[in-house]
């Protein structure tokens, strides 16, 4: 068929794609306790760390057959829950201990850029990408009974309350619904208010970061959560005037990938398992799926079909020494 | 089913259905206007045309659904998936809400991830084989209880619309939402889309049947079945009008007054496959055959214009003698 003659752009608007490595890998993400505790505990972390990079990199040179892989590394930090110090105090001795432990930080990321980065209400929009999973029965005529700021991964025990002829029913328990045999039921805060502002959860946060991550996320077609350089000149002394993603290495591979790895410490795995939940029931931008899936197929690397499935994990021991703190 | 995942099952059946109302709006909606009612997720554009008329369509979203199809053989056949469902605007003036989904003609027997479902948006999987001609006739005749209800969802969207507080919720003039509920059966690439049925039932109710070529993009089909809704409410519209002015014909304001919505907010709405794609506009010409949409729009039209061109001789006599 020929093409049309006359167009008009704002009826057939345009998403722009984001180059694409072949593995984003995580190599920290600490919380303001693990940088009070000292660079002992950072030291420790990155010795851990490198041990499983090797076996991560080895891992993706398999998939690409021996051809060197596209990889980009990244270090997430937390200014969204806790404040502490700043930048130029910080993050010098961060790019410091990895290095001498061998690694590099290709791209920086603040937590509240997965909130709100370039005045984009990223974490809003992800909100409001939420399909939940259907229970069986739900047949379009009644929204799902969704409990405002949570999301599960089944059916809740019902509230207790009186049958028709006044007798009260025992306790029922959850269901989930993809359970074989037996449930691992699972219900995850998504946020809750404080002050009349909202307050994003961990992993509702670490779930946008994953989306940014798997190059799946925009704003009006656009790409957000785009790295900004560094000019290599002092980090400024207040977080917020730290871009959200920064990119340490002008020579480092695309941010954005085909598959995600992040290694953690197993304190973690909760809140991870929690990130899957919320991943399996976001309905991502059409295109920018249809993108990656095109690219990844032409370089013969096809993604998972599920997103959540293109992310994967290393949890290890926690080297930190001392009382460990369970939350984030 | 042994199919890789990844790829898309061919869709065996497409069924959807349309509801088109006026908008609860005294003043039709600009295209800014617009915009913003239809703006249903933040970070997706409304796709605003301002060419051959202001349209203005809404992004997709999606409703999971597990459930039984509707079947009118009383088969029973379990499906998960999303139902999509998306909002136009024509003019300002006229609000549809569509939902829809395809079916492939088999899937798994259990139910996957919920996530394989989401990268599907708009694909409802049968669990095992689907029966295409009971489903087809299910959909069309309306869900029984507890089955997949394509009209729930796209009345859900139209409730959310109309509660939007850009709308005044005043009509400048009653009228009756109507349902469109369609069916696409799948032939062979290559050929030609045909459609094969038109039904006109009773309240505000029609059916349409279509066969659509595979590589025919679902949206596509539903973006025909909205245009064929909204040229026929206008039909159902018109015609009510002209009824009940037909009464007040003996008295002139009456008259005037019955017929003036329709030259103030409906007469320029027709505009027949204006956004339908290339490949199903030659679908409009069955209708243009027989029963002959454009021929009776038109004939509508010339009716209105004579009407209020008569009373435009009598009033100013009227004018006169009562001065």
């Amino acid at each position: 068929m020929s093409e049309a003659v006359f167009r008009e752009t704002t009826a057939q608007p345009r998403t722009r794609s984001v180059q694409l490595s072949h593995l984003s890998l995580e190599l920290g993400h600490l919380y303001m306790e693990d940088f009070e505790a000292g660079p002992e505990r950072l030291r420790a972390h990155f010795a851990e760390v490198r041990l499983w990079v090797e076996a991560v990199r080895a891992s993706a040179a398999r998939r690409t057959g021996g051809k060197r892989p596209r990889i980009s590394t990244c270090f997430l930090i937390d200014d969204y829950f806790t404040r502490f110090s700043t930048p130029a105090e910080l993050l010098p001795l961060v790019l410091e201990e990895a290095e001498k432990a061998g690694l590099a930080i290709d791209y920086l990321a603040r937590e509240s850029g997965c909130a709100v980065a370039d005045r984009i209400e990223i974490a809003e929009s992800v909100a409001h990408r939420l399909v939940e999973s259907p229970p069986p029965g739900s047949n379009g005529s009644r929204p799902p009974v969704g409990q405002t700021g949570w999301l599960a991964n089944g059916r809740r025990t019902p509230t207790t309350e009186r049958a028709a002829l006044g007798e009260v029913r025992g306790w029922q328990p959850p269901e989930e619904t993809a359970a074989r045999n037996h449930s691992v039921f699972m219900d995850v805060e998504l946020w809750s208010e404080q002050d009349g502002r909202r307050l994003w959860s961990c992993p509702f946060l670490a779930a946008v970061w994953q989306l940014a991550r798997l190059g799946l996320l925009r704003h009006l077609g656009e790409p957000v959560l785009v790295p900004r350089p560094w000019d290599g000149a002092e980090f400024p002394h207040d977080w917020d005037r730290l871009p959200p993603l920064l990119q340490l290495d002008p020579r480092a591979a695309a941010f954005s990938a085909y598959r995600t790895c992040t290694l953690l410490p197993n304190r973690f795995l909760a809140v991870e398992d929690a990130v899957r939940l919320i991943l399996d029931q976001t309905q991502v931008d059409a295109e920018a799926l249809r993108q990656v899936a095109a690219r990844s197929k032409g370089e013969g690397l096809e993604v998972p079909d599920a997103v959540a499935q293109r992310a994967t994990y290393i949890f290890y021991e926690d080297p930190a020494t001392g009382p460990v703190s369970g939350g984030r | 089913m042994t199919r890789r995942p990844g790829q898309p099952a061919r869709p065996a059946l497409v069924c959807g259905e349309v509801r088109t109302c006026l908008l609860a709006s005294f003043q039709a909606l600009d295209g800014r206007a617009a915009a913003g009612l239809l703006r249903l997720r933040a970070d997706e554009h409304v796709r605003i045309s301002e060419r051959p008329n202001l349209y203005a369509l809404s992004p997709e979203t999606l409703t999971g659904v597990d459930c039984r199809l509707p079947t009118a053989d009383g088969s029973k056949v379990r499906a998960v998936g999303t139902v999509a469902a998306r909002a136009a605007l024509t003019e300002g003036r006229l609000l549809q809400a569509t939902a829809w989904f395809s079916a492939p003609a088999a899937g798994p027997d259990t139910r996957r991830p919920w996530g394989h479902y989401l990268v599907r948006p708009g694909v409802v999987e049968p669990f095992g084989r689907l029966p295409e001609q009971a489903t087809a006739q299910g959909v069309l005749r309306g869900p029984g209880r507890g089955e997949l209800d394509l009209g729930a969802v796209a009345e859900a969207l139209l409730a959310r619309l109309l509660r939007h507080p850009l709308l005044d919720r005043k009509v400048p003039f009653k009228s009756r939402r109507t349902h469109l509920r369609w069916v696409a059966r799948r032939v062979p690439e290559g050929e030609r889309a045909e459609l094969t049925r038109f039904t006109l039932a009773e309240d505000g109710l029609r059916t349409v049947e279509l066969r659509l070529p595979e590589d025919t993009p679902a949206a596509a089909a539903a973006g025909l079945c909205e245009d064929l809704a909204l040229h026929d409410w206008l039909l159902t519209t018109v015609v009510h009008m002209l009824e009940s002015g037909r009464f007040a014909a003996a008295d002139g304001p009456v008259a005037v007054q019955a017929l003036r919505p329709a030259v103030d907010h409906l007469l320029h709405l027709w505009m027949p496959h204006a956004r339908v794609e290339r490949s199903l506009v030659h679908l409009w010409e069955a209708l243009e055959r027989e029963p002959g949409f454009t021929r009776q729009w038109q004939n509508l039209v010339q009716r209105i214009r004579d009407q209020l061109a008569v009373q435009a001789i009598r009033l100013p006599h009227q004018a006169l003698s009562t001065n």
